[in-house]
This record gives C-alpha cells, structure tokens and sequence, in this order.
C-alpha cells in the first residue's frame, strides 16, 4: 500500500488553468484567495492528507466503526484526526465567516475535500454531511436555530447527518412514515430511518440530525414532509449540553466498503420521543433537503474523482516496481509498466481522472459565480450551466471511478485480488458513490427531465456552443491538436444529436427519457471531459510554444489528451447510438419473461 | 532575542526520487515538493521559543527558485513573523547557502539562527556548521533539546554513543535533528494570516555574494539493486540456512 | 600530496570508523597522516601509529581538546590543512559536526559520506537516501571529505610503525563547553562495527519487549539498532537508530524484526552481507531486500529462534 500524495501541481493547474481562480479570486467575498493563498492551503491539506488521513485508511477498513453498548466507536485513530482536522480550521473552509468558517470559495474546498476523499473516504464522509447539513440550516432554519448551532457545525465541533431513507422510502421520499407531534416550542419525533452515515459517533460532543417526518396534519406524498432538526443532546438556553435526545443508533450495516464510516440504523422516540425543531416551513422539507443535497452531489462527484487518483497512485507504483516478463527492445525481465497493455490500463486511468477532476472543478467555480456574481443575470445564467453539470459530476464521475478502480485492480493482476496492496480497497470503497446520494439513473432522470427537456434544451445548447467555440483554437494549434480536434468535434456532434433526438422523441414516448437517460449523461460525461481535456492541452501547447514552466508537465498534459480523444471519445458514437436505439428493446420483453 | 530560522524547499519525503535516464540530475518533473523535514522541527522549535517568550521575532529564510516562496509561507504559517527569501535560479551548495545566511545575519542581527541537521535531497549536513564558522559562533548540532538562559544555550545533542549536552555561548546556530520536537500541522485560518505577514526578497548579487558551486555532479544513478531472496518456513529452517548456506554464523 | 585523516577517539580508544577513513584516504594516492587531538590520548597515537599504511601521527594536546568541540577542534585542523591535498573523518555525528566547520574556515566545499573514490577530486556519495548514488567532482584545491565507514574496509590496525610529531594546540575559543554526556552502557559490539545486527521495529510492540531481541543478540554476539518508529515510540535509546539520519550499519548479518522496511531505513542497512526479515506482512518492503524472510509472527517466532540457536551452540 503506498501513502497517497495529493497532486497537487495537477490540481493547481486546473484550478488557474481550466476552472479559472483567478475569475472566482475577483468575486466579491473571495478576495484574499489568490492563488498563492491558495497554492499554501492546497500543501498544507496535502500534508494533512497524507500524513494523518492517510496512515488510517487501511485500519480504518479492517477494523471497522462498532456498537459497542449502544455507543458508536470508530476505529483507532479517528477521534485524533478528527480533532486535528478541526483544530486546523478546515471543517469550514468554504463556509460563512459569519459563523466561524473561513470563506472561501467552494472551488477550493472542492480540491481540498478531494484530498480529504483520497486519503480516506470513510473519514471524509463526516465533514461532507455536516457541511451539507449547515448549507440546510444556513438557507431555511430560523435565526434560533442558526445561533445555537451554526457556528458549533461549521467550525467541525459539532457533526451533522441526513434523515432522509427509511425501509420502505429509498429513492421514493414521498413513502417517508417517521412522524412529529407539535410539543410545546418543540416536536416529538417518531420513526426509524437507515443508512443513516456517521449517525452516532464519539468523535464530538453533539450531532446534529437533519430528519424528514410528517406532522400530524400532513397530506400523503411529498407535499406533506417536513425537516426537523434532531440533537443528539438537547441545548440548554445557555449552549451547554443538556439530557440525551431519545434517539439512538440500534445498529450498524455490514458493508462492501467504507467500514470505518458507521452507517446506521436510527431509532427516534423509543420512550417520550425526540425532541426535534422545525426546520423552515412546514411541508417544505424535501426543498430544503435538496439544499443539501445539491451540495452534496457535487461532494460525491468529487468522491469519484478522489477515489481514482487514489487508485491510480497505487497502481502506477506497482507497475513500477512488479517484474514480470520480457518486451521486445529491452534487456531482461522489466517492470510491468513497460507492457504496452499495462499502460493502456494505467492511460485510461489517468486520462479519465484528468477529466473528472477538470469537469468537477469547473463545475465547483461555476457554482461559485453562481452565488458571488454582482449581476443577477450572470448568477442566473451561472445557475443553469450548474443545473445542467451537477447530476453528470456525480453520475459520470462515480461511473467511471468504478472503471479506474476496477482498472486499479487488473494492472495489480493476482495481488490485485488479495487486500494487501490496497487497491481492493478503493474498489469496494468506491462501490457506494453510484449509490448514495441519488443513484446514476435518479441523476440521470434529472438530467434529462429536469435539466434538457424542461428548459428545451437550452442549457444544453449553451454548453454546446461553448464547446464548439473551442473547435477553432485547437485548428489554430496545428499537427499537435489535430486529433482532440476531431474527436471534440465528433463528440459534440453526437450529443447535440442525443439531445435534439430526445426533445423529439419524448412527447411520443413516455419510457423513452428513462430508458436512454443513463447513456445520455455518459455521453455528456465525456464529451465534457473530452472538451476539458482539450482544453488543458490547448494551454499545454501554448505554454511549450512560449516555454513556460515545466516542459514535461506540459508535453504530459498534450499527451494525455491526445490518449483521450483516441481511447475514450469515441465512446460517444456508442452512447449515441444506444440513445437513438430508443425504449423500444429496453421496455419489450414481458416482465415475467425476466 | 530574535532567531533566524532557514527553511529548504526539497522534493517531498514521500516521493521515491529516481535519476533521469541520461544521469544528469534526478528526476523532479510533476514530483511534489515540500519543506524539509528536518527545517519544519527547526521552525517548530523556533515558534515554540517565541510562545514561551524566550524569543521576541521570528525571521523564516529560504532561498533558492521563486517557488520557495510557498515554504517560507509554510513557516509564516507555523508561526513566523516575516519571510525573506533570496532569489536565484542557480544551484545553491552549502558552502554558497552558508555564506548567504552570514549575509542576512550581518544585516538582521538574530542571536540564535536555527536550521535543520540536513536536507533530505543532498543528505550533506553542512550547512548549519559552515553558517557557524563563517560567523566564529558556537554550534549545537543534531539537537534534541533547546534550552536557552540568560547569555548561553544548553543543547542537548543526538550523538553515535548517546546523548550529549554542551553549553554554548550566544549567539549561536542550531542544528535540529528528528526527537527535538513534533511539528505543527498548519491551521487553515494561520495560512490566511501568513499571506499578510511580510516576506522580503533579495537577490545574491545584492548581499555581495559569490555562489559558485564548487562541485559538480559529474553523474547520477540508482544504486545497485538488492535481489529479494528466499522465504523461509520457520526459525530451524533460518538457521541452516544462516550456517551451511550462507555461513555467517 | 599527502592527506590527513582526524581520528576519532573515545575513553583512549581509536573509534573503528577512523580505520574505514584512513583506507579511504590511502585510496586517494599520496600518503596519509593522521591527526590525533585530545586530552592525554597516548593511547590513541600508538594505536594510529600501528595502522598499516600511515607514515605520521600528529598529536597534539589541549584542555580545549578534552571533548570533541568542533568550536576547538576545527582552527587546529584548518592550521594543518594547508600542508595537504585532503582532510578527512570518518562520518560519524563527531566528523559530521567538525568537518564543515573545518571546510568553511579553509573557505571549501565539503564532500559529505563518501562511499567510494574515483580519482583524487572525483567522489561518490549516496544522495536522496541512498536512492540516487551521485558521482562528483571537486574544484578546491584542499577536499574536506567525510567517509562512510560501512563503504570501506577497516586499516589492519598492526603493521604499521608511523613517526609521532607533536603540534602545537591551537588556542581555546571558549565559545561551547561540555556539560555531560548520557551515553548508553552496553556490553554488546558497538553498532556500526558489530558483525551482527538484531533490529527492531514498531513491530515488537514495547520496550520490555525488545528483552526477546536481547536474548538473540546475546547468543550472536550481536548489536542491538531500532528503526525509527522504535525509536520514536520510545522503546529504545535514539543511539539505537539504523537509516538515513541515524546510524548506517552494514554487517556480516542483519535481522531486521517487526520492521516494515521504509526507504529512510533501508538506507541505512541495505549494505549489510545477509539481511534477514522477520514480519507478519508478507507485503512489508523489507522482504524486497531480504534474503532470507519469515512471514509470521515475531512473538512466536523469536522464542524458536532463541531455542534453535541455543541448539546450534550446545
């Protein structure tokens, strides 16, 4: 198992290079990051990473979170690091400066938090609900509730989780049963939810449970769900703690991966019932969930991202040790990385993790612009390009991190498959990411209805535009250029078809939209990928025609992207023609014929 | 009192370094780079003075490329209070390092100039000594252990036999070596403070400073390489191993 | 031209490694003298005076020079330099901290832990912790080197029969003083010159364990070193520490046990003739330079160890 180093010259690049700081750097509130602050506070996480994150992956994962007498302990190691990532002030990093966070942009934190994802994901899925959470409770709870517990969940003192799932309610929230009964300034609440992450731990003092219930008087489906705001221990006038809410983890799931993060079973109200606050307005609960969970889909996407350089770090250091074999030109036995097949495996590893990385982190500095822009019009348009990229960095992203994972673990071969070299790991631990938080095919229902045919494709015809724009520049480029060029084109083409295709055919087909919803977010994935791709190796070419910087890095990004737009771009020519294929194969054969 | 802490910019401690294929350097292209370890417990235990108020200010150094910058904020960041960095392209051997730090010395006047025992790139463990005889100060090399009273400092040294303590009279350089202390993780809001504390820039010329290397690396390469051997099954196996085979005991 | 070779010496006695640096020196083609500075060190002038191949012993003694202060050591070197081609130490924490100061005065680069010697300005040194081996070459007219002792053979310490001059002390400076010493009473082979090594690792869990490593170093004759970890946990003394800030051993024969095999360790050790890893993982990178490895548990396999050696000497 090797130590992971964040890549932090890759990550900078995309930052100033492809997601644009120095644009975000002249929003009002983001003044101080300047990309030197920001070159300090990537190396600082970097050695946080890699140095305290990092060592309790690996134990994380054998030894598992446990209930142990009704309490939850994670494994070794992890109250420590929790503390330490708290006491540097990074649990806020991008959150308000008026209740303690540190203010800057969400482009930042998006690099950070892929560090904190990379070095281990079971720990990193704390800080993320939690800053979820405050993103809730910042935009709907009442000014109350923002003072008792705002600041404590910003600056990490306090965790905070997502009620949402139930037994019977997964991805149909509106099957949510838990309940709550108006009790003087508070409610009571009933119910049980599951899969609840890091729903109790002894990392801090107090958590803070976001829950959806019904009150009493609520319709049926979703109109009648509200979101209540559920301590672990209830908070005195004074901020002190007072008496143990009655809710309690009654038990942890045995899963594929991520066994360090407890995921629970939540009771609430086995006695008297917890005592919940009511969280905006009554019936507006699944709104102001989505708050929080915009945020943290964008988190998950970059959980994918942080999940394959992990993988690829580990398996570009196996194939440089492990000999094995001979190939023609060289002397003796070689290390596995000269096998042209290894390298293809390491390639398209690498290659698709660039992209990922570069799509998340425009993503983040465009919702950034979305927020901070002074021109309403601007934010507006900010917010449909946002709209429209949000469900494909999750969906996209978490699909092909289990491509690179998997990868991860051929170029391993045999030792692959065996837990010492860690790799096996990332792969069970990346399971989970098409799961939570909206699986491929919710994010790609939402791409399809709520982002390409509601607005008739008019997000999605911007975004083509721009990608078309680039088209010009990378003729311009010359011989260096030419076949990102082509595939670019190709690929653009093929989604314009996509998307013209479907606003065409869904008035006459109902299943068509979720039958070809998730080849179309593929497509789109990698067509934006390939657009980010050509992209980096547009300011490549240019900084080795001025000879600026790091020849190699440069040369390395030309090549990368010319890999790209040879092995990975024409996959969307495939995706197209799944998509125009249409619902009819998908929806034909009877159901008891399965 | 006011110390001078020097911080070099290294290829990070966690990146297996390997020589470019023509032998003429290593290979530092897209490789990560990072404060020197032992520079960081220098810095460390430069702050630590200064919070127990032994100290009154903290001046960081480096020197080398634009990008030393980055590790001077580092140890602005830990707790220093400004940062001078002397610029140069030029490849910068100890004897050229230790002759820039007397420079800034006769300029800033600190009592005790802190700095790790060797950088981990040349492993040449020179500089502080050099810094010290260029000055006609005392030396406390390898230190575990820093402490400073009225005019002298005792330091406790990480020695082949043991541990040795010596006196020495200030001013002083200090050496540090890995026990002396465990340094700091950098807090997030620290790092925002550092970018407003003041880092000063001069270059070799101006300190009136001849840094011509006097080696030159005629070639690198990797060590030979040890062959993995054989897994025993157990200890009788080991020793028959150790006796009929490769007869060392 | 000649080369002068400062040795090394505690309670009157010529540390080894000086022997390794005085080879070093003869490799560098002229004659070698050698330098005895101390405080009524008799001893250690006859002794240099029988290693084989030194023409001269220059003694010279001083109050100022009853510790190895490099504030006193080094003006007597710089005095004599000027009469050779090369100055050289071993690399021990006493040449290490000498040594520059020395290279300074004369206004030279050093040339740090050299492992081996080209010509008489040409030079090898391990780099980046033994990762990269660099070969370099020095323009000063004087070479101020120090030598790993491990990279070359020791001086027969007999045949030899040097003329004893004795110089001038150069002044006391006065600018450090000894204070006390805390130095670890064994009666084990000193560590960079044992024939043997047992090592520990994080790996044997605690000090009191380390009494199992004990009872295997007794029955070879053996040193006892630590990894770094060890040494940080506090198992044991930092004079135990074997890699690349610590001590480089290279010995007939290395058991390296419960130590994962980190490339600041394996910088330390991998010159050793036979390494021997015992570790529970199988993946630990020690097994990558080992030659003969036990995956198991050490608890269980120290005691077997100890019971076959008690075999072997019976």
């Amino acid at each position: 198992m090797t130590t992971y180093i964040a890549p932090t010259l890759e990550m900078r690049f995309v930052l100033n290079e492809l997601a644009g700081l120095d644009a975000v750097n002249t929003l009002p509130d983001f003044e101080e990051a300047t990309p030197d602050l920001v070159d300090a506070v990537l190396e600082e996480a970097a050695r946080l990473a890699s140095e305290v994150l990092s060592p309790l992956n690996k134990t994380g994962d054998s030894e598992g979170s446990q209930l142990i007498d009704g309490k939850v302990v994670a494994p070794a190691g992890f109250a420590q690091a929790y503390r330490e990532f708290v006491d540097g002030g990074w649990a806020g990093l991008s959150l308000n400066p008026e209740y303690d966070g540190q203010g800057l942009p969400g482009l930042v934190s998006t690099a950070v938090d892929e560090m904190w994802n990379a070095a281990n994901l079971s720990f990193s899925l704390c800080p993320l609900l939690t800053s979820g959470a405050v993103e809730a409770l910042e935009a709907h709870a009442d000014d109350n509730l923002k003072t008792t517990y705002l600041s404590k969940m910003v600056t990490g003192e306090w965790t905070g989780t997502m009620n949402l799932t139930e037994s019977q309610a997964g991805s149909d929230l509106a099957a949510v049963r838990a309940k709550a009964v108006p009790d003087g300034d508070h409610y009571r609440i009933t119910g049980q939810k599951i899969f609840i992450t890091w729903g109790d731990h002894e990392l801090t003092e107090n958590i803070a449970h976001l829950v959806l219930a019904r009150l009493p008087d609520a319709l049926p489906g979703v109109k009648g769900i509200s979101l209540f705001l559920v301590p672990k221990y209830v908070v005195n006038e004074d901020g002190s703690l007072g008496e143990r809410n009655d809710v309690h983890a009654v038990s942890l799931e045995h899963k594929l991966g991520v066994h360090a993060s407890p995921t629970c079973v939540m009771s609430f109200g086995d006695q008297e019932g917890a005592v919940g606050y009511l969280v905006g307005e009554p019936n507006k609960g699944l709104a102001c969930m989505f708050t929080m969970m915009n945020h943290a889909r964008l988190g998950v996407g970059i959980q994918g991202v942080a999940i394959a350089e992990r993988s690829l770090q580990q398996a570009v250091a196996y194939a440089r040790d492990r000999v094995q074999g001979t190939v023609p030109g060289k002397e003796g036995r070689v290390t596995i990385i000269h096998h042209p097949d290894v390298r293809r495996m390491l390639m398209l590893m690498r290659a698709q993790t660039e992209a990922m990385r570069a799509v998340a982190y425009l993503t983040a500095a465009v919702l950034d612009h979305s927020h901070h822009a002074p021109d309403a019009d601007d934010r507006a348009g900010f917010q449909t390009r946002v709209d429209l990229l949000t469900p494909v960095v999750k969906a996209w992203s978490t699909e092909v991190a289990q491509e690179v994972t998997t990868l991860g673990v051929q170029v391993h071969g045999g030792m692959g498959y065996v837990e010492e070299t860690g790799c096996a790991q990332y792969f069970r631990d990346g399971r989970i990411i098409t799961i939570y938080e909206g699986t491929t095919g919710i994010q790609a229902n939402d791409l399809v209805g709520r982002k390409i045919i509601r607005d008739g494709g008019q997000g999605m015809r911007g975004l083509l535009a721009d990608i078309e724009a680039l088209e010009p520049q990378l003729d311009a480029a010359g011989e260096a250029c030419v076949a990102i060029k082509t595939a670019l084109a190709e690929g653009r083409a093929a989604l314009a078809r996509a998307t013209d295709w479907l606003l065409e055919t869904y008035p006459n087909d109902v299943n068509a939209p979720g039958a070809v919803a998730v080849n179309l977010l593929m497509l789109m994935g990698t067509v934006v990928g390939g657009w980010q791709m050509a992209r980096a190796a547009l300011v490549a070419h240019d900084k080795l025609q001025t000879n600026e910087g790091d020849a190699k890095f440069y040369q390395s990004k030309l090549t990368t992207a010319r890999f790209y737009a040879e092995h990975v771009m024409p996959r969307a020519a495939a995706y197209l023609a799944t998509v125009v294929a249409g619902s009819a194969s998908v929806m034909a054969l009877d159901d008891e014929y399965f | 009192m006011k110390i001078l802490v020097c911080v070099k910019r290294v290829v990070d401690y966690n990146v297996k370094v390997r020589p470019k294929a023509d032998g003429s350097g290593v290979e530092t292209a897209n490789v990560k780079m990072s404060m020197n370890p032992f520079d960081e417990i220098a810095v460390e235990e430069s702050v630590r003075l200064k919070e127990a108020g032994t100290a009154a200010e903290v001046i960081a150094l480096s020197m080398g490329v634009a990008q030393c910058q980055e590790t001077l904020r580092t140890a602005l960041a830990m707790g220093a209070d400004r940062g001078i960095l002397i610029e140069s392209d030029a490849e910068l051997q100890p004897l050229a390092a230790a002759k820039l730090i007397k420079a800034v010395v006769e300029k800033e006047q600190p009592q005790l100039v802190v700095l790790g025992k060797q950088a981990i790139d040349d492993d040449a463990n020179q500089t502080g000594q050099m810094v010290a005889a260029l000055l006609g100060w005392s030396q406390g090399t390898f230190a575990s252990k820093v402490t400073v009273s009225g005019g002298a400092v005792e330091v406790a040294r990480e020695v082949d036999a043991g541990t040795e303590v010596l006196s020495l009279k200030l001013p002083a350089v200090i050496t540090t070596d890995l026990r002396l202390n465990d340094p700091r993780y950098v807090k997030l809001p620290n790092i925002m403070k550092a970018k407003k504390k003041p880092l000063e820039k001069l270059a070799p010329d101006a300190l009136g400073v001849d840094i011509t290397p006097r080696l030159t690396v005629d070639k690198v390469a990797e060590p030979a390489q040890r062959e993995a051997g054989i897994r025993v099954a157990d200890a009788a196996e080991l020793v028959d191993k150790l006796k009929n085979e490769a007869q060392v005991i | 031209m000649s080369a002068l070779v400062v040795a090394e010496h505690l309670d009157n006695k010529l540390n080894p490694a000086t022997l390794a640096a005085i080879t070093a020196a003869q490799a560098l083609g002229g004659g070698v003298d050698v330098l005895v500075a101390g405080l009524d060190c008799g001893a250690v002038t006859e002794a240099a005076a029988a290693v084989e191949g030194v023409n001269k012993v220059l003694q010279a003694e001083s109050d100022a020079y009853a510790q190895p202060l490099a504030e006193e050591i080094a003006p007597l070197i710089v005095q004599l330099a000027p009469d050779y081609a090369h100055v050289l130490a071993a690399a021990t924490t006493t040449g290490k901290n000498i040594m520059p100061r020395v290279a300074a005065l004369l206004d030279v680069a050093q040339i740090s832990d050299i492992i081996g010697v080209d010509s008489a300005d040409t030079f090898i040194r391990p780099i980046y912790a033994g990762n990269v081996i660099a070969t370099v070459t020095s323009s000063d007219p004087i070479k101020v080197i120090t030598v790993r002792s491990t990279a070359f053979a020791a001086a027969p310490v007999t045949g030899g029969a040097a003329q004893v001059e004795t110089v001038d002390a150069t002044e006391s400076v006065g600018l450090s003083s000894f204070v006390r010493a805390e130095f670890t009473e064994s009666d084990r082979p000193e560590l960079t010159s044992a024939e043997i090594v047992v090592s520990g690792g994080r790996g044997m869990g605690n000090a009191e364990n380390f009494q199992l490593l004990e009872d295997i170093a007794d029955k070879l004759g053996a040193a006892i070193g630590a990894s770094r970890a060890a040494v940080d946990a506090g198992f044991v003394p930092n004079d135990y520490q074997v890699g690349q800030t610590g001590k480089v051993v290279a010995p007939k024969l290395y058991i390296a046990v419960g130590i994962s095999g980190a490339i600041q360790h394996l910088a330390g050790m991998k010159d050793s003739q036979i390494i021997v890893a015992v570790n529970k993982d199988e993946e630990a990178p020690i097994f990558q330079v080992a030659d003969y490895g036990i995956v198991g548990d050490l608890f269980e396999v120290l005691p077997q160890l100890s019971a076959e050696l008690d075999k072997l000497n019976s």
